[in-house]
């Protein structure tokens, strides 16, 4: 395996790599818009509820704990989903439970008591407390908890080739199948640029989306 | 489905996948908690703190490369089998315990170590005395996330042939066998779920009582 190895692979094969590419991030943005959808709410509700946030949180750690390929399997033996994009959907979706409704509990639960109490006294009803302080002091924790659910959805995206998705995983897949080093690790190449390249400037808007009185040096 | 297939993957295939699965993780969190805890107090110390921010910086990148990917590039890189693996499972166990290491470290309260070295404690008996129990709940918090993805990402070191359960798995969506799909799969979450509450059972028995937290 050299250099050159590498380049004629990804020169030969450009067309196959735009096309499993493109099916990795319409998988990853489906499933992390319909995780967005669902769980920002469901977090957002838990925060009224500290009895009903412990049952949820603790059933969220528990999926998450479930390794991603099992996860994978056992929802390919339940009848409805079987192989394919059905499975692959729903078990992110399940993985984005516990980074995303952690991530708006605990950044609405962190906003000080005394600025909400401001805010009631300055007449301002629940809902705007909800849109006008209470998300937007919490977004830094909320957006940690985004770009977890983000890097992590593209990673496991990949093991989903396994269960019949036509993604860069697929590279991997096949490359070991044939031992194909130079196309195994092209795929992990890309799959891993991908990933850290999201985390990198998903973390550049992290830092910029604090409000300047709330930042902390690390 | 049938009752056979399901009771050959249970009785036959699964111990052996059990244990070599179980090798796998313990092999990989005893070297990670030897290499990074010893990292995280030396990075902790106020001398070294410099690189303190370089290492995190280097171990996050590595915690983002995605797991199937590490272990794909393990293969041309380290060869087939149970070593290659843990190598690979060890580089992204790291970051989790390096991390919380020095967390742990640095949330020690300094007037807790004032008083300490007030009292006449050496440097090295106020880390072995006071630093570091106060420090391992939350040590063993990172070690638990570390265990549970080892569980997670060991399924897939099959791929590399260091077999565990991942091996039970593969051979199901190859065969189409949903029972050993249910079997390997199941396992493999009840491992990983019963690790994850035993080492949270022990971050609570293990926390001193005037700080736990409700």
């Amino acid at each position: 395996m050299t250099l050159t190895d590498f380049v004629s692979f990804l020169v030969k094969n450009t067309k196959t790599i735009m096309e499993y590419s493109e099916n990795h991030f319409t998988l990853v943005l489906l499933a992390v818009g319909i995780s967005l959808l669902i769980w920002v709410p469901v977090g957002l509700l838990l925060t009224k509820s500290d009895k009903w946030a412990a049952r949820v949180l603790a059933l969220a750690n528990t999926i998450f704990c479930i390794p991603s390929l099992s996860m994978f399997a056992i929802l390919v033996t339940i009848p409805m989903f079987g192989l394919g994009r059905k499975s692959a959907l729903l078990a992110l979706v399940l993985y984005a439970m516990m980074p995303l409704i952690r991530s708006v509990y605990d950044g609405v639960k962190n906003v000080d008591r005394n600025v909400i109490e401001a805010a009631r006294g300055m007449g301002m009803s629940t809902k705007r407390i909800l849109v006008e302080i209470l998300v937007p002091l919490g977004m830094p924790i909320i957006f940690a908890g985004f770009r977890i659910t983000v890097v992590m959805t593209t990673g496991i995206a990949a093991i989903a080739t396994y269960i019949g998705e036509r993604n860069l995983g697929r590279f991997i897949q096949e490359g070991l199948v044939r031992s194909n080093t130079p196309m195994m690790v092209t795929g992990a190449l890309i799959i891993s640029i991908i990933a850290i390249g999201l985390d990198t400037i998903l973390g550049v808007i992290e830092k910029r989306i604090v409000p300047k009185g709330l930042r902390v040096s690390r | 489905m049938r009752w056979e297939n399901f009771r050959f993957a249970l009785f036959e295939k699964a111990p052996e996948a059990l244990l070599e699965h179980s090798m796998i993780v313990v092999i990989t969190i005893t070297l990670a908690i030897l290499i990074s805890v010893p990292l995280g107090v030396f990075l902790s110390r106020p001398k070294y703190k410099k690189f303190g921010l370089v290492t995190l910086n280097i171990l996050n990148l590595l915690q983002a490369v995605p797991g199937i990917a590490v272990i794909a590039l393990a293969l041309p890189i380290l060869g087939l089998g149970m070593k290659p693996a843990i190598v690979a499972l060890l580089f992204q166990s790291l970051l989790p315990i390096v991390r919380n290491t020095i967390a742990g470290l640095l949330g020690v309260s300094s007037d807790v170590k004032e008083a300490a070295s007030g009292m006449g404690m050496s440097q090295r008996r106020i880390l072995w005395e006071v630093e570091l129990p106060l420090a391992i709940p939350i040590i063993l918090s990172g070690i638990r996330t570390a265990t549970v993805y080892v569980v997670s990402i060991g399924t897939l070191a099959s791929l590399i042939g260091a077999g565990g359960l991942g091996n039970l798995i593969m051979g199901g969506l190859s065969l189409f066998r949903p029972e050993y799909l249910l079997v390997g799969a199941g396992l493999g979450a009840l491992m990983a779920i019963f690790l994850d509450r035993m080492i949270n059972y022990l971050e609570y028995r293990i926390t001193p009582p005037g700080m736990r937290v409700e």
